[in-house]
């Protein structure tokens, strides 16, 4: 989980609000991509996923206990609530997402539309 | 408000574009810290310690008290098949970490629980550590 960066984001009333950027990994074969995200001390009732035209976000929030910062002695990392977007073309069929929560890790499922597939094509012997 | 224009404003502007540049490095190369993070709470006679392990199961992980350090080791595993990527931002493999304690802690009253990818481990200061108050005669 190295490259967690920090980001200020403004929320609806213009407040800064620091987010924190999940590392993902996005892996592609035939059927489908699948992004992992790193989200440690989110839980699943947490996790809100939209896709919007061509923009999916994920965002997780934590809860208050794991970010306060209450008698700290050393630290080495900072817990906000997470938040990524990502553009993705039109090859993901967004009624078939699916999505999965385990042990602070999120795994998205995107199946990608029949069309882009790819096929196999048959030669016909002359 | 009128204030007064310096030709060496702009100038001295450009200096800092150049220092801004070199000295702002990726995250990923200023990161001095190794995997796995960890935060040290005190409060009172408790030590807790919160050390972030997404998706590492607890047989992975070794939690070890040596003399007055506690040992985290353990290795995180792929969990994902050998698909071609097109991103991979996450580190995997073993790792290890050794966290100095400042005093001495009862071995007996220790815990530790695994949580949506948070360890937390709780340490009790031991008896000998705890203050003691001397009598003046």
């Amino acid at each position: 989980m190295t490259t967690e960066v920090t980001k200020i984001k403004r929320d609806a009333y213009d407040q800064d609000e620091n987010v924190i950027v999940p590392p993902v990994d996005i892996y592609e074969n035939e059927n489908e991509y699948v992004i992992k995200a790193d989200m440690p001390g989110v839980k699943k009732e947490n996790i809100d996923i939209t896709i919007d035209n061509n923009e999916l976000s994920i965002s997780g929030s934590v809860a208050d206990e794991e970010k306060s910062r209450e008698n700290i002695k050393y630290s080495e990392f900072a817990l906000y609530n997470f938040f990524r977007s990502f553009n993705i073309g039109n090859d993901i069929d967004s009624g078939k997402v699916t999505a999965n929560v385990c042990d602070g890790v999120l795994t998205l499922t995107l199946p990608k539309r029949e069309e882009v597939k790819p096929k196999k094509i048959e030669i016909t012997a002359e | 408000m009128y204030t007064t224009y310096n030709l060496f404003n702009d100038v001295l502007n450009l200096r800092d574009v150049f220092d801004d540049f070199f000295r702002r490095v990726p995250s990923r190369a200023s990161r001095r810290v190794e995997f796995p993070y960890v935060n040290l709470y005190e409060k009172g006679d408790e030590i807790v310690i919160k050390a972030i392990l997404p998706c590492v199961k607890s047989e992975d992980i070794n939690v070890q008290l040596i003399d007055s350090g506690l040992v985290i080791e353990g290795e995180r595993k792929i969990d994902y098949a050998d698909s071609p990527y097109i991103r991979k931002e996450r580190d995997f493999g073993k790792f290890k970490k050794s966290i100095r304690l400042p005093y001495d802690v009862d071995s007996n009253r220790i815990s530790a629980t695994l949580k949506d990818g948070i360890m937390t481990i709780k340490l009790a200061k031991s008896e000998a550590a705890k203050p003691k108050k001397i009598e003046i005669k």
